[in-house]
């Protein structure tokens, strides 16, 4: 039982006041920002990242956490009342959703969401409690061949399961493996891509490019995004559910944990896939599926159980491998960094205080959402009316301020502007960012430990296939990079007994092409 | 609404002037302040720029100091972090400030000695854009070896008659300069494998991915006492009194002194009372039992030198480091 003796002490750490006032303040901006459909978590944490400089890298940590999962429990309100989802996490939700609260049902949509999310969210806590000292345990073994697999294998399926247009996410992807090539060569010194400034002799700091892409790219782009007037929301009453409702529900509430964790820990995966493929699995599952779509509570409690799940796992691979699984994590990345922690196998054991006391904050995160989410509606409802006009120039100018206070530098601020702007047109091209950010900071890791691999194995490139892990991710490469061939080969060979199966894929694939994916 | 331009226009202008005026006011009151009488020096916080991230060894010598001479000038002494091109970016950027003696910056040994031998030469610093006030501490490097490997001491390298892999810190740092040019005088043959900082070498260190590491003595010094890694050498002219055991390279019979110093530095032409008073007030710093338990506690050693023995000092370093680069045919920074 020695393994459990830092797991209690992080909760020591979470129940210090102050580290429960940054939760507190974490996801009630977490579901604020997940009521307003113009600002996605990612945006948020771009924004508020140099704000936690001055404070504790814990509590740092969960103040933004907080801000992610409060997220998605702030999404499903929009979506069910007024059929306008806050998250892209949360689209699905609006098909049932809405058609419930238009019988009157909104309280119990509401209802179901909440504890379905908590469900969710602690569910996967339990299983990143266990999860990652366990994936701990192999720190040592992680050098760099191994950090190269993993990095290939993350950009990999960073650009092939992300949602929108697969050759847009390769571009997008290989922009940003070449904006990681900046900076001074860390193996000769040689200067590439500088062009004689010496404040690109580091590279492109990684905030920045976040901050730019993500902050003040988004804001930009919600400017010119006409959002539909807010209406009056249904009334919401009986938020509690009946026994028989929740007995209905369960099993959707049950499915969504599990599958929500593991789409969670996937690079590329995350809350908005996890949401998706759960209600594909409900729909599929159920003896009457015309009901989706008319209001059928397991299409609502089943996605929100799964994205908060997905959301809460999606820390797995960060703080075990130190690689992040989605843009968001990628920021959680860059908040570490800030902080001079290096998220990695080292961190459970270096940090325990840090590692547990983050975990144990999403258990009290989870309750005061709850606790929060269902009284407080009306109000959180009541924000939409602030209008762009005057969120945006407050936001843009928040994210400047805090570009020049993390490393006191102009530059910094200007590389946010520029990114900003190319933020704002990849969104208007439908290049979707999260591939770029994310292979910046996967590009640096994989030129780094590839060439790294390769001066330890003497220049052998089949050194890679004489270790038990880095075989093992190579092998999971080759068959993620092969498996559209063979997906493909296959459904030939079916024909047409897999047209009519494969129906329930295809509508929920055009749901997932309508929605406009806001990280 | 026509008249909304011009009115806005007289606005403006009238602001800008009354700015203007505000700032000749400013420019003058600071201005006399430098060039004049320097008992009234400091006239305000005196900034110490440090070239590196928050948390690292030198922004806490930085901080350590601050503290201390906070007290002892009788001026708030903020620390700014500007990490950038090994600290080039701040010392630069501190140079080229009035020199008045109300900014200062942290200076590094490595970026004076070594870095020029790896970089281009418009990202070098050179240290006579600077004039130094006094020196610091001496922090060690220590060669260390993983437990796989087997190595308990330099000899048992020299012995292994194979390619051993070894970790820097990164291009252009005392750690690569160190183990290059060891490793060239006792003929022993080695990839070098840069790593980002001290850390991540010590991390592949302890998972065996090289065999063998130069790290910061504060760094490596946990993993040494939990018996992980073992101390092979130190690169000190002399033994380092936290590591009496560990025999120093040039007992063991090789010319390579490496170390990283640091040093408090202003831009060039600050007035003599001036850099007399901030000498005076590190001085104080030095004898406080709170700085001298910083120092003992994060394994340096003090080497508080006035600024001239620092740049005699630094300058015989760079001169013997291109010497000894030259001499062995390395190439810090197209190695391999």
């Amino acid at each position: 039982m020695d393994f459990l003796n830092p797991v209690i002490n992080g909760f020591s750490v979470v129940l210090e006041p102050m580290n429960l006032l940054y939760c507190l303040v974490g996801v009630v901006i977490g579901m604020l920002i997940g009521v307003l459909p113009g600002l996605g978590p990612a945006a948020t944490i771009a924004i508020l990242l140099p704000l936690t400089y001055g404070v504790e890298p814990v509590t740092a940590i969960i103040m933004l956490a907080g801000i992610f999962y409060g997220a998605q429990y702030g999404g499903t309100i929009t979506s069910v009342l007024l059929r306008l989802p806050g998250e892209a996490s949360s689209v699905v939700t609006v098909f049932d959703g809405y058609q419930m609260a238009r019988q009157g049902k909104a309280g119990t949509a509401l209802g179901l969401a909440a504890i379905g999310s908590f469900i969710g969210g602690t569910a996967a806590i339990i299983g990143l409690t266990f999860l990652a000292p366990l994936v701990a345990g192999f720190a040592l073994d992680f050098g760099p061949p191994e950090y190269s697999a993993l990095a290939m294998l993350g950009i990999l399926l960073v650009a092939t399961i992300s949602g929108g247009s697969k050759a847009k996410a390769l571009i997008a992807a290989s922009v940003g493996l070449l904006l990681a090539t900046v900076g001074r060569d860390i193996f000769t010194g040689e200067s590439r891509f500088t062009f004689g400034s010496i404040q690109l002799a580091d590279g492109i700091d990684f905030v920045p490019i976040a901050m730019g892409i993500f902050g003040l790219g988004e804001i930009l782009y919600n400017l010119e995004e006409r959002h539909r007037a807010a209406k009056a929301p249904s009334k919401v009453s009986n938020v509690w559910p009946s026994k028989a409702e929740l007995k209905h529900a369960s099993g959707a509430i049950g499915r969504g944990s599990v599958l929500g964790f593991f789409l969670g820990i996937l690079p590329g995966g995350g809350a908005t896939i996890a949401s998706m493929a759960s209600y594909a699995m409900e729909k599929k599952r159920a003896k009457q599926p015309e009901r989706f779509g008319k209001g059928a509570p397991e299409g609502v409690a089943g996605p929100e159980t799964a994205n908060n799940a997905a959301a809460t796992s999606s820390f797995i691979p960060l703080l075990t491998l130190g690689i992040p699984a989605n843009a968001t994590m990628a920021l959680m990345f860059g908040a570490l960094l800030i902080q001079g922690v290096t998220p990695g196998p080292q961190l459970v054991e270096q940090e325990p205080e840090l590692f547990w006391g983050v975990v144990n904050s999403m258990y009290i995160g989870n309750i005061l959402l709850l606790i929060m989410s269902l009284p407080l509606v009306g109000i959180f409802v009541r924000i939409l009316r602030v209008r762009a006009a005057i969120l945006a120039p407050i936001t843009a100018l928040i994210t400047l301020l805090g570009a020049y206070t993390i490393n006191n530098s102009m530059f910094d601020v200007t590389l946010v502007v520029v990114f900003g702007v190319v933020g704002y047109l990849m969104k208007k091209f439908g290049f979707e960012p999260g591939p770029l950010v994310l292979a910046f900071v996967l590009g640096e890791l994989l030129e780094s430990s590839l060439r790294r691999s390769l001066l330890v194995f003497d220049g052998d490139p089949t050194g890679f296939f004489t270790r038990p892990i880095s075989a093992t991710l190579l092998a999971v490469f080759v068959l993620v990079a092969l498996m559209p061939g063979i997906r493909s080969a296959m459904a030939k060979r079916k024909g047409t007994t897999a047209a009519s199966a494969s129906a329930g894929d295809g509508t929920n694939n055009d749901g997932a092409n309508n929605i406009k994916e806001k990280v | 609404m026509k008249h909304f331009p011009t009115r806005r226009a007289i606005l403006g202008t009238a602001s800008a002037v009354t700015l203007l005026a505000l700032t000749a006011c400013g420019g003058n009151v600071g201005g006399g302040a430098a060039a004049g009488n320097s008992s009234k020096y400091p006239s305000g916080p005196v900034t110490l720029t440090v070239g590196q991230a928050a948390g690292g060894s030198t922004d806490l010598i930085a901080r350590a100091l601050a503290e201390g001479a906070t007290k002892t000038l009788g001026s708030p002494m903020p620390v700014v972090n500007k990490p950038g091109a090994n600290g080039a970016l701040a010392t630069k950027e501190v140079a080229g400030k009035t020199a008045d003696g109300q900014e200062l910056v942290l200076l590094t040994a490595s970026l004076i000695t070594i870095t020029p031998l790896a970089v281009s030469a418009d990202e070098a610093v050179n240290i006579d854009d600077l004039d130094i006030i006094a020196g610091l501490s001496q922090d060690d490097y220590v060669l260390v070896a993983s437990q796989q490997s087997g190595f308990k001491s330099f000899e048992d390298v020299t012995n292994a008659g194979r390619n051993v892999t070894f970790g820097t810190t990164g291009v252009g740092t005392g750690s690569q300069l160190a183990q290059t040019v060891l490793f060239k005088q006792a003929s022993v043959k080695g990839t070098d494998v840069p790593f980002d900082s001290g850390k991540p070498a010590l991390t592949a260190v302890l998972g065996n991915q090289v065999e063998l590491a130069t790290i910061q003595l504060g760094e490596a010094m946990p993993q040494i006492e939990a018996g992980k890694v073992s101390p092979l050498l130190v690169f000190s002219e002399e033994r380092n009194s936290f590591l009496p055991d560990v025999p120093s390279a040039k007992e063991a019979g090789y010319d390579v002194p490496v170390a990283q110093y640091r040093a408090v530095a202003a831009p060039k032409g600050t007035p003599q009372e001036v850099k007399d008073k901030l000498l005076a007030s590190f001085q104080d710093t030095f004898k406080t039992d709170a700085y001298k338990e910083f120092n003992k506690k994060n394994l340096l050693t003090p080497k508080e030198l006035s600024g001239e023995e620092v740049v005699t000092e630094w300058k015989g370093y760079a001169e013997k480091y291109k010497e000894l680069v030259e001499k062995y045919d390395i190439s810090l920074g197209g190695n391999k």
